[in-house]
């Protein structure tokens, strides 16, 4: 017994100075500057071939941080210190919340050698500006429309309604989010996505549609177990994960329908208190490169801002991953909401969803 | 010697104070935080709570599910915990690791796991049809006993550990004593080995039931649309919206629920022994 | 006699095999050629050397093992302590002590992770090892304390007594008749805090420092698009390295089995006193 007890008091003692070491070799890298970017996981900044060619280039050290949701990047923002957090990914649902709270830093756009190859209609997004200043750089955009078995469906959908539709009862997957929700619904309803009105029509299209659901799904893994077991024929779903799983050779096509669907733009954002700015720019500006664009966007990544990028493109890939310029104009692309539209309409998703 | 040995409580009752009551009267003061800047302090986030009748009826379906995760786990793990303690001499230890061994791995690719094995064309639907069980679909997962399968899975290995842990250290001799002193099986075990179990059972219900409360992971992804319970609507509130205030309270409220009925239930327990 | 033992058996193996179906499920995935688990069954490696490619997360496993080391360590020592503290308090400390340790197990893991950090951030700490530590401890602290709980009733506060009116010191009566009882509730208070620690996400998703990820980190962030069977191959390979420990633990175990033989006589012996006084406690 005695010899365990000193055993294990031992292994204890190891353990703490395990971590105090741990800690001190996090705390200091030693000259070479690190670029802390938050991002989502396997989502280009932390590809391994982009961080070795840019840690090289720049002589500087990359380390990501993965976010769970937009709001949780608003978090993680609020209750870092200044320095901490050199870049990140918003989305417009947030970024006017960001800019409003000060936790982005102004963006001088002329000193991205890149920035005039970008579409005009994202340089413009009113997200991504506030009083004529640049606040944040478009990166890549998708869109969260209908995916569908062609195996069990032979003609693309032609309407958001088929996610309402008895038709298909039981084989359906819609989205657990209360913004695409609430959105495809307004689609579906003949209201403006982005300020719908009637919020009452909304519930209860939603609510009759709640019993035509194989599930609801939130991450793409529940989706595309789901899919791979054949239980859907029609499916919320996002642009990009269709068109990996179609690379992957699953039976999956995709579509933006004629009625419109929903559209989202990723903006990166130098974060306020930043002691490495020349590198987060040159970080920006090698992320919407043509070179860096066309790769990703041509290996299953979303789809790029970047003019030059796009129109390199194989045009039938393109149109099979919904990057082509016709589905881009059926989109309502997500707007920034306050914090009160969000609880409205969360608490509406949330009521839909505990009605049995 | 009384006074010095309850000096040993005092690092855990530090770690516990600094760690975790400390912070957590941060988020009590945005429990009465308004949504609207400035108003000082208010009720309006308890309030909203009682007043939303789909979050009261979400409260109670979460309470009555895990009350009865709790009672098939006990169900479970009170015969293996007295098999182990009793009938297994030499392979029990193995055995007791033999049952943490699969939690090892991380909850959401256990829950995955299940998905896999309970989806209709999958490895159980295979297996029946192949033994002649069932023809057809099986049509089990999205049902509320898919979420009842998992969470006995995730919560009945705490059970079976800590009833484990009561009637191991109960002795043969005892048992044997009562037996010859006349007593039928029954008769012992109702007046020996259930008493000399019972703080295990009782710590078994807690790690059982308390965490069955909070989860969301099983009902969401094998409950199918009706797998909401009331963590969900607690992890919206951080992850999806900005919603502190709101998610505050609602964890307080269930905090308060958990304390009142443990300490009516231990209460009642110790009235029930005095009988 | 016989007929029981085979009831036995049978009910312990049925319940492993519902504890390991899920288990089977997610090794036979890891070989699995299909990124998205699709079935039939197609055997590869592909997953493997995957993995052994994916430094990332190799590094966030070992960090996680060696976090669910420090915890599962630590909490046992303080649960032992608090609990043998805590017989000598009284029924109001005991009471909110009970409810202290409800708290922990209650309040969901997300709001005590981000209460922690808003704390840290006030007193302007930065984000460190020695915080996601201490919320590791926190949170998996109710388990070893519940699991000692189950135990410490067996405890005769009769028999310390004697020990040291025979002239015993503390440690020693610690060693000789308060250790022996409770080390079954320690070792398995620490398997159950080491499992909680390793497995959980939001404690340490708030609380690492930047570059410092965990398994569970790794795997809720990949899940967004979809976790590839990189996460099951992992998986895998540590159940493979668990039940081999316990292979050999097994082994050895019955190797030495006539030596602890002779120990448990005496701790019997102790209990055969002890039994009946305790017995009319209750």
């Amino acid at each position: 017994m005695k010899t365990t007890t000193r055993r294990s008091l031992a292994f204890v003692g190891v353990m703490l100075i395990f971590a105090v070491l741990s800690a001190g070799c996090t705390g200091g890298t030693g000259s070479v500057p690190t670029l802390n970017i938050v991002n989502w996981e396997s989502y280009g900044s932390d590809d391994p071939a982009f961080v070795a060619a840019f840690e090289s280039e720049y002589g500087c050290k990359i380390a990501n941080q993965y976010m769970q949701s937009e709001e949780d990047l608003l978090t993680k923002l609020r209750t870092s210190k200044p320095g901490e957090i050199d870049l990140c990914l918003p989305n417009c649902t947030i970024l006017t919340a960001a800019i409003e709270a000060g936790l982005l830093e102004e963006i001088d756009v002329g000193r991205l050698e890149n920035f005039g190859s970008l579409f005009e209609r994202f340089k413009t997004q009113k997200e991504v500006m506030m009083n004529g200043k640049y606040y944040a750089v478009p990166w890549v955009w998708g869109s969260t429309a209908i995916a569908y078995n062609t195996d069990l469906i032979s003609r693309p959908p032609d309407s958001m309604s088929v996610l309402f539709d008895e038709a298909f009862a039981g084989k359906i997957a819609f989205r657990d989010d209360y913004n695409d929700a609430i959105m495809a619904a307004a689609i579906v309803t003949g209201q403006d996505p982005n300020n719908p009105g009637d919020l009452v029509a909304i519930k209860e299209a939603l609510a009759n549609q709640k019993r035509l659901n194989r599930n609801y799904w939130e991450t793409g893994d529940e989706f595309s177990k789901l899919f791979v077991g054949g239980q859907l024929s029609v499916a919320m779903m996002w642009s990009g994960q269709a068109a990996s799983m179609k690379l992957e050779g699953e039976p999956i096509a995709f579509v933006v329908p004629a009625d419109g669907a929903i559209g989202w733009v990723d903006n990166w954002g130098i974060v306020t208190g930043t002691k490495n700015k020349d590198l987060a720019y040159a970080f920006i500006d090698w992320m919407i490169s043509r070179d860096f664009q066309y790769n990703w966007a041509a290996n299953g990544g979303p789809a790029p801002v970047n003019r030059e990028a796009a129109d390199a493109v194989d045009p039938d890939y393109a149109a099979a991953a919904a990057m082509d310029e016709a589905s881009l104009n059926r989109l309502f692309f997500m707007e920034y909401r306050s914090d009160e539209v969000k609880r409205e309409w969360n608490e509406l998703w949330t009521e839909v969803k505990a009605t049995n | 010697m009384g006074a010095k040995r309850r000096l040993l409580a005092l690092p855990g009752v530090s770690v516990i104070l600094i760690f975790a009551v400390a912070p957590l009267f941060i988020m009590l003061y945005y429990s009465f935080q308004g949504d609207s800047q400035g108003a000082g302090l208010t009720l309006e986030n308890y309030t909203r709570f009682f007043e939303k009748q789909f979050y009261l009826s979400l409260t109670w379906s979460t309470i009555k599910n895990s009350i009865f995760v709790t009672l098939v786990s006990l169900a479970v793990s009170y015969p293996l915990a007295y098999i182990m303690a009793k009938k297994l001499k030499g392979v029990r230890n193995i055995v007791l690791v033999l049952i943490i061994i699969p939690f090892f791995t991380n909850q959401l690719v256990r829950v995955y796991s299940w998905l896999i094995f309970l989806q209709d064309g999958g490895i159980l639907e295979n297996v029946l049809s192949a033994l002649g069980i069932i023809n057809g679909a099986l049509g089990l997962l999205y049902t509320r006993a898919a979420v009842v399968i998992g969470l006995v899975h995730a919560f009945f290995p705490y059970m079976v550990i800590t009833i484990y842990l009561a009637l191991e250290k109960l002795d043969n001799a005892l048992l044997e004593a009562s037996a010859s002193l006349g007593a039928s099986k029954f008769e012992t075990f109702r007046k020996i080995t259930l008493p000399l179990s019972a703080p295990g059972v009782a710590a078994g219900l807690l790690l059982v039931f308390v965490p069955c409360l909070g989860t969301f992971v099983e009902p969401r992804i094998l409950g199918g649309v009706n797998g909401m319970v009331i963590g969900t609507v607690i992890e919206d509130q951080f992850f999806r919206i900005y919603g502190w205030n709101f998610g505050a309270a609602v964890a307080f409220i269930l905090l308060a629920m958990v304390i009142v009925s443990v300490s009516a239930f231990s209460r009642l327990g110790r009235g029930g022994s005095l009988e | 006699m016989n007929k029981s033992s085979f009831f036995s058996g049978g009910l312990v193996l049925l319940a492993l095999l519902f504890l390991y179906a899920p288990i089977a499920v997610l090794i036979a995935m890891s070989f699995n050629a299909s990124k998205y688990n699709r079935l039939p069954f197609e055997f590869s490696t592909r997953w493997y050397q995957d993995l052994f490619q994916n430094e990332a997360l190799l590094a966030a496993t070992w960090n996680s093992i060696l976090i669910a080391l420090a915890t599962g360590i630590i909490c046992v020592l303080l649960a032992t302590l608090l609990v043998l503290g805590a017989q000598a308090l009284s029924r109001k400390m005991q009471r909110a002590l009970q409810s202290a340790t409800l708290m922990t197990l209650t309040v969901p893991w997300l709001i005590l992770g981000l209460s922690l950090l808003l704390m840290i951030r006030a007193l302007d700490f930065s984000k460190n090892l020695f915080f996601l530590l201490a919320g590791h401890v926190v949170i998996a602290l109710p388990y070893s304390v519940l699991a000692l709980q189950a135990r410490v009733q067996s405890l005769d506060p009769a028999l310390e007594e004697a020990s040291g009116s025979l002239g015993a010191g503390p440690l020693t009566t610690f060693r000789r008749v308060t250790l022996p009882t409770l080390a079954p509730a320690m070792v398995a208070g620490g398997f159950l805090s080491f499992m909680i620690s390793f497995d959980n996400f939001v404690i340490s998703y708030f609380l690492a420092p930047f570059g410092f990820t965990t398994l569970p980190i790794e795997i809720q962030s990949a899940i967004k698009f979809g976790f590839t069977p990189e996460i099951n191959a992992v998986s895998t390979i540590i159940i493979g390295i668990s039940l081999g420990c316990l292979a050999v633990a097994g082994l050895l175990l019955e190797l030495g089995v006539s030596q602890p033989g002779k120990k448990n006589n005496r701790s019997q012996f102790l209990l055969d006193v002890s039994a009946p006084k305790q017995y009319n406690k209750t």
